[in-house]
């Protein structure tokens, strides 16, 4: 197996000029007492919000430039998800690049044209339903099924964990056809058929929903293009590394909120990082941290550089940023002691997008064993 | 499974690689027949010595120490900086190590930032041929992670230094020439500002090296005692009183968080867990291959996953650009404390692959590698405590990188 990630591969002005666009937004527009605020009114999906980050460009921002994206590369989206996840940016985002992701990898030209510049323009939110109850990310676990009837489909199945499912206009779905074969479709919102019903998910910044489809009847046209088990392979390896990214980001606001504390903190009249009980977790949260953004940035250049190390990088870092945000905020709660252990402390915020996103597409078992047939059983 | 930076490496370097590689292929000595130490923690014997010695002359005379250092010194001055490609195929090729690690990666590159014309004149270049080999005074038997309170003391003398003390753990001090020396010059002073820095003569009177023998039964690991010992005025590196902040820069070559060794390198290349994948496919287990059983195969998965994570933080940290800007100098830091732990991780990973053969030791004729295995994963733990323990590196990061209350 290649692991030949580009060694010249960095961050350009370009790069820098995103983060530095993304962090004072973010910063300025979602400080913890606006997100605190939004969830203490209840509201699911903030439509502002939802704007400004269109009008900025990142809906579309992996999405090719005649198609409404900005046509930029994985290390952008790197950055951009490094910063969303430190500020728990709330909503379906993650919903709506794993869609824009899977229309591009299977749809037509003229599928992609009447999609992706909806999505990207922030007109129309997407989702990609993956999961089933019970399934795996593996394109073989899935039960759900597509049935050629009169040169349309009917859809059975339901499907569980959709971000922003109850938000969504337009699902993008997983099937497995009479032939054995997967193949994604299209389903525009509502339909006659689709039941959407909220699920309580841990993280509140992060909503989901369970989607059935009773006999959806659709017409040839939703069936996307491409080889559907291909192109669902593709986009789970993009999506490992952007959420990978957005794991990063998550710890890295932890390490900082446990920092902070521990200069603060004073007990028998000193701060507490004073002590290497404490000040040693600490650190090797922040060497945890740096290790994944390095497989995080090595993901994205392996992707940007068309490499086909691409999914051992993405599944490398999938499972350990997973296990290292883990890892961060087990470690955060317990550091701030009894705070730690109140709802007023930010850090079971964190731990709860860390709880939600650790098995999204695969945990590190998961992956691991995945990289094992890669690595061990190959030459 | 190929190597990682050949693929996108510039084509100049690509070139370079393969020179260096068809050349060690060309060159590299062949077994001596006798047991060979693993890392210059452990050169016992004259001819192991001399063959390492010779090996380091060889690589030296074809032109490969010494890329990055100036050519007045003896060195290149490669604007390449093309060190590393020769570190990486030294090691990937299994061939003897440098024998003067000291010299090479610690003594030399502090001498390029501090010594004076003359010294640097004098010294880098027996120290690239190998004819000059350098240990290192640092530690004491009251001094080791509380470094600065050691005691050894230079007292002037006529037109020089007498040295009087004891340093222990001194790597190569039977076969080395010179000594990079912490002294204390000043004992009114504060304990850090008391300690001026040293190029001592080995072969000065009064100088007893003592063999300590490590947990592996092997030595060249020893002490050394000064009685009186003389060293010229010129002895002195900097100025006097600056040895705490020229040893930091020396530790800071050794910890591997900043580029400069004259050759050999410990940066991760993804070896140690091509090696362990290897070794799984030739152990059984259970009836079958070792390389099948489910939880070995996950812990190696896990092996890859660090090893590559490793391999690209090194990479990142010689890219100003890839790193955090607000924690500059954490990729460069932690270096030492995430690579030495990670070798004891796989080394011990190794051990548990052999299964009941771990437990055969050096000399056996039927132990898998040669029992290299459980002898390395022993050595991991001088890696984990030289240079500064794991737990003073965790220190250094937490207050230099992260700004937490200092300890000390």
């Amino acid at each position: 197996m290649r692991l030949d990630v580009p060694t010249d591969f960095g961050f350009t002005e370009e790069h820098a000029l995103l983060r530095g666009e993304a962090r004072r937004f973010l910063g300025e527009r979602l400080p913890m007492a606006t997100l605190r605020r939004m969830l203490d009114a209840g509201h699911r999906f903030d439509h502002g919000l939802w704007k400004e980050i269109a009008e900025l460009g990142w809906l579309g921002l992996v999405l090719p430039e005649r198609f409404g994206g900005a046509g930029l590369g994985w290390l952008h989206l790197e950055i951009l998800m490094e910063e969303m996840g430190r500020r728990l940016v709330p909503g379906p985002f993650l919903g709506s690049l794993l869609a824009g992701i899977a229309l591009e990898q299977a749809g037509s030209e003229s599928q992609q044209a009447q999609w992706l510049p909806a999505i990207a323009a922030g007109e129309r939110v997407a989702t990609l339903a993956l999961v089933e109850s019970g399934g795996g990310f593996d394109a073989d676990t899935l039960t759900a099924s597509a049935d050629p009837v009169d040169g349309g489909y009917v859809l059975r199945g339901r499907k569980t964990h959709v971000v922003g499912g109850a938000d969504a206009s337009l699902v993008v779905a997983a099937f497995r056809e009479p032939s054995g074969h997967t193949a994604l479709f299209a389903i525009e919102l509502p339909t006659s058929g689709v039941s959407i019903e909220d699920e309580v998910s841990i993280d509140p910044t992060r909503p989901t929903a369970r989607i059935g489809f009773d006999g959806v009847r659709v017409g040839p046209e939703a069936r996307l293009d491409g080889p559907g088990g291909a192109a669902l392979a593709a986009t789970q390896v993009r999506g490992c590394a952007a959420l990978a990214a957005e794991q990063v980001g998550g710890a890295e606001s932890v390490l900082l909120l446990v920092r902070d504390y521990a200069i603060d903190r004073k007990q028998f009249d000193r701060p507490i990082g004073f002590f290497q009980a404490v000040k040693h977790p600490i650190v090797d949260m922040m060497c945890g941290v740096e290790l994944a953004r390095s497989l995080a940035c090595g993901a994205a250049a392996a992707l940007d550089a068309g490499s086909p190390a691409a999914e051992v990088h993405a599944r490398m870092a999938k499972a350990l940023a997973g296990d290292v945000y883990a890892s961060a905020v087990r470690k955060g709660v317990q550091i701030h002691g009894g705070y730690g252990f109140t709802w007023d402390c930010d850090v079971h915020f964190y731990f709860r997008r860390a709880l939600w996103s650790r098995p999204m597409l695969g945990d590190a078992i998961h992956h691991r064993r995945h990289l094992a047939t890669l690595l061990l059983d190959a030459d | 499974m190929s190597r990682p930076e050949e693929a996108t490496e510039s084509k100049e370097n690509a070139e370079f690689r393969r020179e260096v590689r068809a050349w060690i292929a060309a060159n590299r000595p062949s077994d001596p027949g006798f047991k060979l130490p693993q890392s210059f923690l452990e050169v016992e014997s004259d001819r192991q010595f001399e063959f390492l010695r010779d090996w380091q002359r060889k690589v030296y005379e074809a032109g490969y120490l010494g890329l990055d250092w100036p050519a007045e010194y003896g060195g290149h001055a490669d604007p390449h900086k093309r060190q590393r490609i020769v570190s990486q195929e030294l090691n990937r090729a299994g061939a003897p190590f440098l024998v003067n690690v000291i010299g090479l990666q610690w003594a030399g590159p502090t001498i390029l930032a501090y010594g004076t014309e003359e010294q640097k004149q004098r010294f880098l270049k027996p120290i690239l041929s190998g004819e000059e080999i350098w240990c290192q005074g640092f530690s004491e038997p009251g001094a080791g992670s509380d470094l600065a309170s050691l005691q050894t003391s230079a007292t002037p003398s006529g037109d020089g230094w007498v040295v009087a003390g004891h340093k222990v753990w001194t790597t190569l001090a039977h076969v080395a020439k010179w000594m990079i020396l912490l002294a204390r010059t000043d004992p009114a002073a504060h304990k850090y500002a008391g300690i001026s820095y040293f190029l001592f003569p080995m072969e000065a009177p009064g100088v007893t090296v003592q063999p300590l023998v490590k947990m592996t039964g092997e030595g060249g690991f020893n002490q050394v005692i000064f009685d009186a010992a003389p060293m010229p005025k010129d002895a002195l590196l900097g100025q006097l009183g600056q040895g705490w902040q020229i040893a930091m820069t020396t530790l800071t070559f050794e910890r591997g968080a900043a580029e400069g060794s004259g050759g050999g390198s410990t940066a991760p290349t993804g070896e140690s867990v091509r090696a362990v994948t290897s070794l799984a496919r030739r152990m059984r287990r259970d009836g079958r291959s070792a390389a099948e059983d489910p939880v070995l195969r996950d812990r190696i998965a896990q092996g890859w996953i660090d090893e590559e994570a490793l391999r690209l933080t090194a990479q990142r940290a010689r890219v100003p650009g890839l790193n955090m800007d607000d924690r500059p100098l954490a990729t460069r830091l932690m270096n030492k404390l995430v690579y030495s732990e990670f070798g004891q991780r796989i080394t011990e990973l190794a051990c548990e692959v052999l299964g009941p053969d771990a437990g055969l030791w050096l000399g056996d004729a039927s132990a898998p590698d040669k029992a290299e295995w459980p002898r390395m994963y022993m050595n991991s733990f001088g890696m984990t405590v030289g240079g500064g323990t794991s737990e003073i590196q965790r220190n250094i990061i937490g207050e230099r990188v992260l700004g937490l209350p200092k300890t000390k």
